[in-house]
C-alpha cells in the first residue's frame, strides 16, 4: 500500500515529464506566436518582450529618440523666445507627437508652438511618454527630457503674456520690425527682429544657426532650390530689385521634410535678416561670399530648376553651360593624367587593393580580434611604402600571442613561461660544461625543471 | 605537396607573414612534406587556397629546419601535422572536442570541412571571440591522444 502510494505521490510530482515539456514549449510558442507592431523598427515581431533588449531595436530606437528629441529642442527654442504666430503661418506649423501618436496643430494658438508646449506639459502626455518608454525601453530615466515642466510652461506664459500687451500697446510701427521682412518681400528691409527670423528658421527648416548652415539669403523665382548652404550666402543690398515671390530653402531634406510651401513666409525673413551686414557674426562672411556670388545669380536665376550644390557658384563666375565654358572636370583632367602617368607603373596594383581594402574597412567590426594591432600595423605598412620608416626587422626574439596547451593562466604569461624555459636550457647548456662534480646536480635539477615546462620533444 | 602555398623555414619569415596577415585568418601548417598525413592535409589546403582567398592565406612551416624549432616548442607542437590559426598576429583556438584546443592536429576528411573550419575562425575572430567552436560533426575529427608532458 505504502509503496504504490509513494508511487502516486512520485507520479504527481512528475506527471507525464514529456507532456510537461510539451505544454511548456506550446507556452513559449504561444507566447512568441503573437505578432507585435514595434514602431520604432517599424516591423512586426512574436518576439515579445525579448524584442527590446535586440541590438537592432535599441540602435533604432536611439536613432528614433533623437530624431523627436530635435523636434523638440525647436520647440523649447520658442519656450525661451515666446514670438506671436501669424494665421498665415499656422496651418504649417504641425508637430507629431510620437508617444501620443497624434497632431499637434497650431491653428488657435497665438504664439508659435503654443499648443506644442501646452501639450508637451500636459499629464496626459507623461502618461503616454512612460507607457512609451516601458514598452520600447527608452530607460524610464529620460522622461523629463522629453517633457517641459510647468514651471517652464508658467515662465513662458508670462513672456507671453508680456509680449501681448507691449503689442496691443504699441502702434503700427512696433509691429514693423516684427512683421516687416513677411511683408517687404519686394522691397527686403532690414530686419530688426533678427529672434522671429532665427526662430521661424529653426522651426520650419530644422536647422540653426549654431550649425552655421545658413538658408538662401538670396531672391530667386518660386521652387528654385539650392542645395548647398555656401550657395545662399548669397544675400546683398545690390540683389533687391528682383521681382521674386519667394526664395528657395537651403537644402533639399529640409525642402522635403516641410514642403514647398514654407517658402514664402521664411524666405522673406532669412534676407531681411541677412542684409544687415551689421547683423551678426554669423553672416559676416556670408556677406564676402554675398558680393562674389550676386552678379552670378542674376544671371542665372531664370529658367533654372536645380542648382546642383555650392560648387555651382564658383563655376559661375568663371562661366557656365550658358556662356559656353569648358566644364571643370576637363581642365583638371590634364593634372589627372599626368599623376596617372607616373603612378602607373607602381600604383596600379596598389590602387586597386587600397580601394577594395578600404571598402572592407569600412565595414570591419572594431571589436574584431586584434583590432587595435591591425590598425597599428597598416599604419606602419604605410609608412614603410613611403619610406618613411626603414622597416624594422622585428627582433628575433619576438613571439606571437599564444595560449599554449598545459598552461592555465593568461596568454601574456605563455610568452613569459617560454622566455623563462629557453633561459634554463641555456643554462643547462652552459653549465653542463663546467665541473664535473656540479654537473650531475645540475643536470638533475634542469632535468626536473625541464620536465615540468616543455612538452615532449618527439616530432617524429 | 602543393606548389601554390609558400614554404616557411625561417623564424624570421615566419614572423613576417604573422605580422603581415592583417584582417586574414592565417593557416599555419606545420608538418614534414613526406609525411602522409601531411601530404594529404596539403593537398586539401592547396585545393582550398584559392577559394579562402578573400578571408584567410595559407602557409606551410617545415619542422625539420632548425631556425623554426623555437615555434615547435613554443607551440608544443608534437603531433604533425599541426595547424595553428593566428588573426591579426592573435592565436585562433578552436575547441573541436579533442583534448588540444591550440591548434588543429591530423588532416580533413574534406575539402568543405577545411572551409568550414576557416569560416568558423574567422566568423568568431570578427565578432572578437579567441576561441571558437568547431563546426564539424565529431565523426569527421580526426582523433589523437595528447600525451601529458613527460609521460
Amino acid at each position: 500500500m505504502e509503496g504504490l502510494q509513494q508511487q502516486q505521490q512520485q507520479s504527481k510530482r512528475n506527471p507525464m515529464p514529456n507532456n510537461e515539456k510539451m505544454t511548456k514549449k506550446n507556452k513559449k510558442n504561444n507566447k512568441t506566436n503573437k505578432f507585435e507592431f514595434c514602431k520604432v523598427c517599424n516591423l512586426n515581431h512574436d518576439q515579445g518582450r525579448r524584442h527590446i533588449y535586440f541590438p537592432n531595436h535599441i540602435k533604432s530606437l536611439s536613432s528614433y529618440l533623437s530624431r523627436f528629441h530635435k523636434k523638440l529642442s525647436d520647440v523649447r527654442f520658442f519656450l525661451k523666445n515666446p514670438s506671436l504666430l501669424r494665421p498665415e503661418h499656422a496651418p504649417r506649423n504641425r508637430l507629431w507627437c510620437v508617444f501620443c501618436d497624434s497632431d499637434i496643430e497650431e491653428l488657435d494658438s497665438l504664439f508659435a508652438c503654443g499648443n506644442a508646449i501646452t501639450h508637451f506639459a500636459s499629464a496626459e502626455h507623461l502618461k503616454n511618454l512612460n507607457y512609451f518608454l516601458w514598452k520600447y525601453g527608452g530607460g524610464m530615466d529620460r522622461v523629463d527630457s522629453f517633457r517641459i515642466s510647468d514651471e517652464d510652461v508658467s515662465k513662458w506664459e508670462k513672456k507671453c503674456e508680456s509680449l501681448k500687451s507691449f503689442a496691443s500697446s504699441s502702434s503700427e510701427g512696433s509691429y514693423g520690425p516684427s512683421l516687416g521682412p513677411w511683408k517687404d518681400i519686394q522691397n527686403k528691409h532690414c530686419c530688426e527682429n533678427t529672434d522671429s527670423n532665427e526662430k521661424n528658421k529653426v522651426k520650419s527648416f530644422k536647422f540653426s544657426f549654431s550649425n552655421s548652415v545658413l538658408p538662401l539669403q538670396c531672391s530667386t523665382k518660386e521652387r528654385y532650390q539650392v542645395s548647398h548652404p555656401e550657395t545662399n550666402e548669397i544675400a546683398s543690398a545690390g540683389l533687391f530689385s528682383y521681382n521674386a515671390t519667394s526664395l528657395p530653402l537651403s537644402t533639399e531634406d529640409n525642402m522635403h521634410n516641410w514642403g514647398m510651401h514654407l517658402n514664402k513666409s521664411t524666405s522673406m525673413d532669412l534676407t531681411a535678416s541677412t542684409c544687415d551686414p551689421v547683423y551678426s557674426g554669423n553672416q559676416h562672411s556670408l556677406v564676402e561670399n554675398s558680393w562674389k556670388c550676386s552678379v552670378d545669380w542674376s544671371l542665372s536665376s531664370e529658367g533654372v530648376d536645380r542648382m546642383g550644390n555650392g560648387k555651382s557658384s564658383n563655376h559661375e563666375s568663371k562661366g557656365n553651360v550658358h556662356t559656353g565654358a569648358p566644364p571643370p572636370w576637363f581642365e583638371k583632367n590634364e593634372e589627372n593624367e599626368l599623376n596617372f602617368q607616373v603612378d602607373i607603373g607602381s600604383n596600379t596594383n596598389s590602387l586597386a587593393s587600397s580601394s577594395s581594402k578600404s571598402r572592407m574597412s569600412g565595414k570591419l567590426n572594431p571589436k574584431r580580434v586584434g583590432a587595435a594591432w591591425a590598425e597599428k600595423r597598416k599604419i606602419e605598412i604605410e609608412m614603410e611604402k613611403r619610406g618613411e620608416i626603414v622597416s624594422s626587422s622585428c627582433d628575433t626574439d619576438w613571439l606571437p600571442n599564444f595560449g599554449r596547451v598545459w598552461q592555465s593562466g593568461t596568454r601574456k604569461e605563455s610568452r613569459k613561461e617560454f622566455e623563462m624555459e629557453k633561459h634554463k636550457l641555456l643554462k643547462v647548456e652552459c653549465l653542463s660544461e663546467g665541473t664535473i662534480k656540479l654537473q650531475p646536480y645540475i643536470s638533475k635539477r634542469m632535468r626536473k625543471d625541464t620536465g615540468q615546462f616543455e612538452g615532449p620533444a618527439d616530432c617524429s | 605537396m602543393s606548389f601554390l602555398l609558400t614554404t616557411l623555414t625561417k623564424k624570421r619569415e615566419v614572423d613576417s607573414i604573422i605580422r603581415d596577415t592583417i584582417d586574414k585568418v592565417l593557416v599555419l601548417r606545420f608538418g614534414r612534406a613526406s609525411d602522409a598525413v601531411c601530404l594529404q592535409l596539403d593537398d586539401i589546403l592547396g585545393k582550398s587556397a584559392r577559394g579562402v582567398s578573400k578571408f584567410a592565406t595559407i602557409a606551410l612551416v617545415d619542422i625539420d629546419s632548425e631556425d623554426v624549432q623555437v615555434y615547435v616548442k613554443y607551440f608544443d607542437i608534437t603531433l604533425i601535422p599541426s595547424t595553428v590559426f593566428f588573426f591579426n598576429a592573435h592565436h585562433m583556438k578552436m575547441d573541436s572536442g579533442t583534448a588540444d584546443h591550440t591548434k588543429w592536429i591530423g588532416a580533413f576528411h574534406r575539402k568543405q570541412d577545411f572551409i568550414d573550419v576557416v569560416e568558423a575562425i574567422f566568423r568568431g575572430a570578427m565578432k572578437g571571440k579567441l576561441i571558437v567552436c568547431c563546426p564539424l560533426p565529431p565523426e569527421r575529427i580526426p582523433k589523437f591522444q595528447l600525451l601529458f608532458k613527460d609521460v
